[in-house]
């Protein structure tokens, strides 16, 4: 279970997000939508520990991350897949090596994961390009090897930040698809997009809920598509 | 290994990519700093072994030597100078004393009046070469015996100008080590700023390998650990061409008998050459530490 009470968070400062509250149960599928600067992102970024809400409380799987120390917090975000909305892959790095970062990160011996990776990449389309670095790759190929990155750990919450918004409508759909297929494995996945053709595209496949944000509050809390 | 054949290698520690981007001019001027700054240090560090070594060489021969001067009347000369060696033999604390011959005391004119046998012609006053036990003798206690036994004798055990001397060699020691201390703190500036110069331009590496579940020791280690091998390598560097410069130094007045070898010896070469790049990228180390463990507590 994932549960905001009454979050609140500003940049230095008018508050971006205003007395948000809202449960996402496990396995849940979630858009979060909203015009841009209606502060998606920085939602997004409260859920995935990149912000600390300056009031209000946030849990994620049981536990306040506020109240974490270093390392728990750290094994928290280890639960947490992240499709960033500019990718953040590391431009040094291949995209076999960006997928492997979370495991390398995690200590974890990539001789003996090295097969998951590959697996990863055949999955999301790009075995082809695996020794490619982000700069040789074009948005769509980015889009999805950030999604590989997010799942090669098995996190529990998989959140993916206008994860369609760079690339043409056809990619948009496989991307989709590689997340309904996420969620379909028992993954709680939070996707924010604008982009209202993705949100009915995924009725089709998977029970989703919508959460709008307009100038950083929740209109109706977790409202049914 | 080239980046294609190291995407398609099996995955092992040895050939796992560093999290930090490789190149950078950060990394250079980490590097550069180092080797500079050791440069330096191997330099004064040489200068104040060298000071060291001139004031226990300057220690020794003035507390081991003196001299009697000894002036009287032509015919009067021979018989002070034998009264005063007989004083000189039966005082405690010295260990020989010779008289100078007309030969030595003519080549110690020679750099004022020129060549010439000025002995016959001027009232120039002899000199008796003394060796010194330690401790030396009563200095005013010598000084009364050879003013009853031979009158005109005056003893110059050094001590006027023997103390300001050991004094300026102490004190350019002290200068040198001193150098060295400040060197290794504009080192230790250096690196610090060369370290948030690194993290500054790798602050997006940095942030995503934390929200990728990436422990704080995992993202020091990266850096910290580059920046102590940049420190380690540049420090190497800059004492292999301090030592090449300090060596190719000349020696101080060649083939006489003032000649001296100031320059460091085995043990000392070997403590300069791995000490320096050893201390460089230990200093390396522990700013580096200090300047990502700040990064990182600024940062959630």
């Amino acid at each position: 279970m994932i549960s905001l009470d009454r979050v609140s968070f500003g940049y230095d400062g008018p508050a971006t997000l205003c007395d948000l509250t809202a449960q996402l149960a496990p396995g849940s599928f979630h858009f979060l939508t909203g015009p841009s600067g209606s502060g998606k992102t920085t939602l997004l970024k409260l859920l995935y520990l990149e912000h600390r809400p300056i009031s209000g409380r946030i849990a994620l799987f049981g536990a306040d991350p506020a109240r974490l120390d270093g390392g728990a917090l750290t094994r928290m975000r280890r639960r947490i897949g992240v499709v960033f909305q500019d990718f953040r892959l590391l431009d040094h790095l291949s995209l076999r090596e960006n997928v492997a970062l979370p495991l390398r990160v995690a200590g974890e011996h990539l001789a003996a994961r090295a097969g998951d990776v590959d697996e990863l990449i055949q999955w999301v389309g790009l075995a082809s390009r695996a020794g490619a670095t982000p700069p040789e790759l074009s948005a769509g190929e980015k889009q999805r090897a950030a999604i590989a990155r997010a799942v090669v750990n098995h996190p529990d919450l998989i959140i993916a930040d206008e994860p369609t918004g760079n690339v043409d409508p056809e990619m948009g759909s496989r991307i989709l698809r590689l997340l309904t297929e996420l969620n379909g494995l028992g993954k709680t996945v939070v996707v924010a997009t604008h982009d209202l053709a993705l949100i009915r595209a995924a009725k089709v496949a998977v029970e989703a809920r919508v959460m709008r944000l307009a100038e950083g509050r929740l209109l109706q809390g977790a409202a049914a598509l | 290994m080239s980046r294609g054949w190291r995407a398609l290698a099996p995955w092992s520690r040895a050939t796992e990519p560093p999290i930090v981007p490789p190149s950078g001019w950060a990394a250079a001027l980490g590097t550069l700093t180092a080797l500079a700054m050791s440069y330096l240090a191997v330099l004064t560090l040489a200068a104040g072994i060298a000071a060291d070594k001139l004031a226990a060489s300057w220690r020794a021969e003035l507390t081991a030597a003196a001299t009697v001067q000894i002036s009287a009347p032509r015919e009067a000369l021979d018989a002070r100078i034998v009264a005063a060696l007989a004083v000189l033999k039966n005082t405690p604390g010295v260990a020989g004393a010779r008289r100078l011959s007309d030969a030595e005391h003519l080549i110690l004119l020679e750099p004022w009046l020129g060549p010439g046998d000025w002995l016959a012609d001027l009232p120039v006053p002899r000199l008796v070469e003394l060796r010194l036990a330690q401790p030396g003798p009563d200095a005013a206690a010598l000084q009364a015996a050879l003013d009853r036994a031979a009158p005109g004798a005056v003893y110059n055990d050094n001590a006027l100008w023997r103390g300001p001397l050991v004094r300026a060699a102490v004190a350019l020691t002290r200068l040198a080590w001193f150098a060295t201390a400040l060197i290794a703190l504009a080192a230790a500036g250096a690196v610090a700023l060369a370290a948030r110069a690194t993290l500054a331009g790798n602050a997006e590496v940095v942030r995503v390998v934390r929200l990728i579940g990436g422990e704080d020791h995992f993202i020091e280690a990266a850096f910290v650990g580059r920046l102590a091998r940049r420190a380690a390598l540049g420090g190497t560097a800059g004492a292999l061409l301090g030592a090449v410069s300090v060596a190719l130094m000349p020696e101080l007045a060649p083939g006489t008998a003032l000649a001296l070898s100031l320059g460091p010896d085995g043990a000392e070469w070997a403590a300069l050459l791995m000490g320096v790049p050893a201390v460089a990228a230990a200093v390396a180390w522990v700013t580096a530490r200090h300047s990502v463990r700040l990064m990182l507590r600024r940062i959630y």
